[in-house]
């Protein structure tokens, strides 16, 4: 009888706080995190209502992540008769944060006209030394460095009707000093990301040549 | 790389069967036959369009507007906080150590034997040497004015108002009257309308540029019905002209005969009224 049975640790002590719609979340996140029910409502061991709300061990079991995979190139697309490919569009310039906002503006502008961008990435830095002829002598002396940096944002697909549109606003926006280029993504664009490993070519060299 | 194409239809029989399929709808909607005058009903059925493609070239903005005051002094405040949290360079570095190498030189009790022993291979040229090199090769420079206003005036030149898109407009006789539009040339069987576009600026003297088409889809169309003395002579119901879109590329050309560059805002002062309204909504204006 109900009565009659003392007080056991699953009644509840805890007080609720004033504000009870913040207890209410409270017990939502514990609930969503550890799988189990409320903690303010401990089920003993030995009670045949333990474990009760538990729903973690019915999902099926995930692989355990493996560490990073090597860089897989997307699909590129070919063009259709009412779409363009795979195209690549190309931002350079000589001022990091000019370039960087406006590859980030293109990257959003596709977004909202919901073209699907593949990837957004950035090409090595490349250093240019401006060498200026001394006054009297013959020995040039470095003048200046130069970096370019190029942004590229790669898009699976451009339907052809919306292109003229997208790159009508893409251009008006161009800010100053910063080049665009926009041609069709091919292989070798992605294999350009890569550093080049001169020993493996050798190696390959010289088995090819065993060959 | 295989381009969209416009997949044009021999005009005729497209045209025909569209006539045709708007008056039995007309014909269904309730109106006797004995009512409508059977010569409507032929012209209706009859007459094809005759198809134009016009090329919108623009020339866009060459520099960017002018900071309003509020722009001006936010990024003045900017730069500043900017320039007080940075770190000095290498160079900056350089300056200060070499004003105080030569502090200490002129100090009395400098005795130049202990301390140059440290710096025996400092460089002939002091840091301050090269700063003032730089500041003359900077005063050789000259910078080109951002505003020339009897440039903007002249609307034949293509170097107007550099802050702002132009769209370049010929004059070109249609019908009767020469008219200011677009440049425009008739279509040809067997070529699309974008190779249309781009024969109007070829072929046109004084229209040749460098230009890239940023599409193969028009842009926009319009489309009238040509008076009824017209239509019934030369057998063509009306016209319909496709726009596509260019941009200027390379070098700005040289004024031409007959042609200007027009603000968005001057349109009005030369396009017929309903021509600019079909026009304008994709011209861009930001």
């Amino acid at each position: 009888m109900v009565s009659s049975r003392r007080r056991t640790s699953t009644t509840v002590r805890c007080i609720a706080p004033a504000d009870s719609r913040r207890w209410k979340y409270r017990v939502w996140d514990n609930f969503v995190l550890h799988g189990v029910a409320p903690t303010n409502e401990r089920q003993y061991r030995s009670m045949p209502t333990h474990g009760i709300g538990r729903w973690k061990y019915l999902l099926p079991k995930e692989a355990p992540r493996k560490k990073r995979d090597r860089l897989q190139m997307k699909q590129i697309r070919a063009a259709t008769d009412t779409e363009y490919g795979s195209l690549s569009v190309k931002v350079s310039g000589y001022d990091m944060t000019v370039v960087e906002h406006y590859s980030q503006y293109i990257h959003n502008l596709c977004n909202r006209l919901r073209i699907r961008v593949a990837e957004s990435y950035a090409l090595p830095t490349k250093t240019t030394a401006v060498m200026l002829m001394q006054e009297q002598g013959t020995k040039m002396y470095v003048d200046a460095l130069l970096k370019t940096h190029e942004r590229i944002v790669q898009i699976s697909s451009m339907n052809a009707t919306l292109c003229p549109t997208c790159m009508d606003v893409v251009l008006q926006n161009q800010p100053e000093g910063v080049e665009l280029t926009v041609k069709e993504h091919a292989e070798r664009d992605f294999l350009e990301r890569f550093k080049a490993r001169p020993q493996l070519e050798g190696l390959m060299a010289q088995v090819n040549q065993r060959d | 790389m295989a381009a969209p194409r416009l997949r044009m239809a021999a005009g005729r029989c497209f045209y025909q069967v569209f006539r045709l399929s708007r008056s039995a709808g007309g014909a269904a909607a309730g109106r006797t036959g004995i009512r409508r005058f059977s010569g409507a009903a032929a012209q209706h059925a009859a007459g094809p369009w005759r198809l134009l493609g016009a090329a919108c070239v623009q020339r866009l903005a060459v520099i960017s507007e002018e900071q309003r005051p509020m722009e001006a002094r936010f990024s003045e405040l900017m730069h500043q906080m900017e320039l007080e949290r940075s770190l000095m360079s290498d160079h900056e570095l350089r300056l200060l150590d070499d004003k105080k190498k030569l502090k200490r030189r002129q100090a009395v009790d400098y005795d130049s034997e202990e301390e140059e022993d440290e710096d025996r291979d400092q460089d002939i040229i002091l840091t301050q040497d090269l700063e003032d090199a730089w500041e003359q090769r900077r005063k050789l420079f000259h910078t080109q004015p951002r505003v020339q206003g009897d440039v903007d005036v002249r609307v034949e030149r293509s170097d107007r108002w550099l802050t702002e898109p132009l769209v370049l407009l010929t004059q070109q006789e249609v019908g009767a009257d020469r008219l200011w539009l677009l440049p425009q040339t008739p279509w040809e069987a067997g070529e699309t309308l974008k190779t249309t576009a781009q024969r109007a600026l070829s072929s046109t003297p004084g229209l040749e540029m460098q230009t890239v088409f940023l599409g193969s889809a028009p842009c926009g169309l319009y489309k009238y019905r040509l008076p009824r003395a017209v239509r019934g002579s030369e057998g063509v119901t009306g016209v319909k002209v496709f726009f596509f879109k260019a941009v200027l590329r390379g070098a700005l050309p040289p004024p031409g005969p007959s042609s200007i560059w027009a603000r968005k805002s001057e349109l009005k002062d030369y396009l017929k009224p309903s021509y600019l309204d079909k026009i304008r909504p994709f011209l861009l204006d930001l």
